[in-house]
């Protein structure tokens, strides 16, 4: 059993790191607070908003639903693992090019989740779409513009 | 940071598990509903017991039996080819999880069912599938069927050092299955549910229709066959609506709208079950 202050060691954007973290602390409060990984946003804390979007051993999840704690010995992705340094992927791109984002709140949990649906489902109807992004809330482009840019990438991304 | 301080532990078995439960404990599964609320001071343990290196993970059949672990999550469901076969209603159920493919990768089908929360999609469908609760204690194993295990908004017949580790179906496979929500915006808790089970096609059999988040727990419709029309089914789901004496208010509908709307989703659940997809006009 655990209490208060424990260490935690994750592979984070593929890069063995170690933190000291409390118990009562969310994964995405470790990941901006210990990590200094400041991609994953809080926004809502209930697992509604989708700003805390990262991936856990590949799964995309609400990275405020987790403690910290659990996260032990998993590999965590962030928006700053996306980037191969300043080359953006070919989403990201399309996410600049669709004018898909304004204050930028929503969008690393945006391109995760966008980024989720094309592993699945490389050419994504607009519905599909919707869906795919139905667990993270943006509050500036009323979404259309976000719709365009997966698109974008779907027709743009290079398929193996 | 959630406020209030508590030792966090990670069985690696159910026995370890049980032995660490007691009346101050929370038992996290998927963690969707228990981390926000402890992290909003409103579930304050001492201690956090975190089953998912306990090894619930599994979905099996066995002797027309499925049975789905605690911790599996819906996003395990959809991927079951077991649940696709012998579990369709479940499979429906799962797919329309609120919250995104976040939700479907970290919430639990047992976490929903131990939360019992009356708004839930998971407890209606429990109850219409005649599930069954596997619970451990330190006195051993039980079972409790689904419609003796919701006591009451957010109470279940499990007890402080009772564990949720598995929940049972019996295969429905043959049967067919409506699943209907209505939920006024895409990322809300549905408002009222329906679930519906018909015997084979022959027109004969039975027939089990199942109203979620209409009262404190499930509510299921008496007296209608398979091969009832469906103005008996509406007629049977008012009258069960009528002997409800604790509908479900919350922020989203008042008890009213939730009975007003019950008959209705009935009957389009029941609409899905009989008539094949391919015949019907949505």
């Amino acid at each position: 059993m655990s209490h208060e202050q424990s260490q935690l060691t994750i592979r984070l954007n593929g890069c063995l790191r170690t933190a000291p973290v409390d118990c009562r602390m969310l994964l995405v409060e470790a990941l901006r607070d210990r990590f200094g990984v400041t991609g994953p946003k809080v926004g809502c804390a209930t697992g509604d908003c989708g700003a805390c979007t990262v991936t856990v051993d590949g799964a995309v999840t609400k990275s405020c639903l987790e403690l910290a704690v659990a996260a032990e010995g998993t590999s965590v992705v962030t928006l700053e693992g996306l980037a191969d340094g300043a080359e953006l992927t070919c989403l990201q791109r399309a996410f600049w090019d669709e004018y898909a984002f304004q204050c930028g709140f929503c969008l690393s949990g945006m391109l995760f989740a966008a980024q989720d649906l094309l592993s699945r489902t490389p050419h994504p109807t607009d519905a599909e779409v919707r869906l795919a992004i139905s667990g993270n809330l943006c509050r500036c482009t009323g979404y259309d513009t976000i719709v365009l840019a997966v698109r974008r990438a779907a027709e743009t991304r290079p398929h193996s | 940071m959630i406020p209030s301080a508590f030792d966090y532990a990670s069985p690696v078995s159910v026995a370890q598990a049980v032995g660490l439960l007691g009346e101050r404990s929370l038992v996290l599964s998927g963690g969707t509903w228990a981390v926000p609320e402890m992290n909003r001071g409103e579930a304050r343990p001492t201690v956090v017991v975190d089953l998912r290196r306990a090894g619930l993970n599994r979905i099996t059949l066995s002797g027309g039996t499925v049975r789905i672990g605690t911790t599996c999550t819906y996003a395990d469901l959809l991927a079951s080819d077991v649940v696709a076969r012998h579990l369709p209603l479940l499979r429906a159920m799962a797919a329309g999880i609120t919250g995104g493919q976040q939700i479907l990768n970290q919430g639990t089908l047992g976490g929903s069912v131990a939360a019992a929360r009356p708004s839930s999609d998971a407890l209606a469908v429990m109850v219409a599938l005649g599930g069954r609760a596997v619970v451990a204690s330190a006195d051993g194993e039980r079972r409790v069927k689904a419609r003796d295990f919701f006591r009451g908004p957010r109470r279940t017949a499990l007890g402080d050092r009772d564990l949720l580790v598995a929940l049972e179906f019996p295969t429905a496979a043959g049967l067919r299955s409506g699943y209907v929500k209505l939920k006024h915006g895409q990322s809300s808790w549905p408002i009222t549910t329906a679930a519906v089970l018909l015997g084979p096609l022959d027109g004969q059999g039975q027939a089990m229709v199942v109203l979620g988040a209409l009262a404190g727990t499930p509510v299921v419709v008496g007296g209608i066959r398979a091969d009832s029309p469906v103005t008996e089914v509406e007629l049977a789901t008012r009258q069960a609506v009528d002997s409800v004496s604790d509908l479900w208010t919350d922020v989203l509908a008042p008890a009213d709208y939730r009975a007003a709307v019950a008959p209705v989703l009935a009957v389009r659940a029941w609409r899905k079950a009989a008539v094949p997809a391919e015949g019907r006009r949505s």
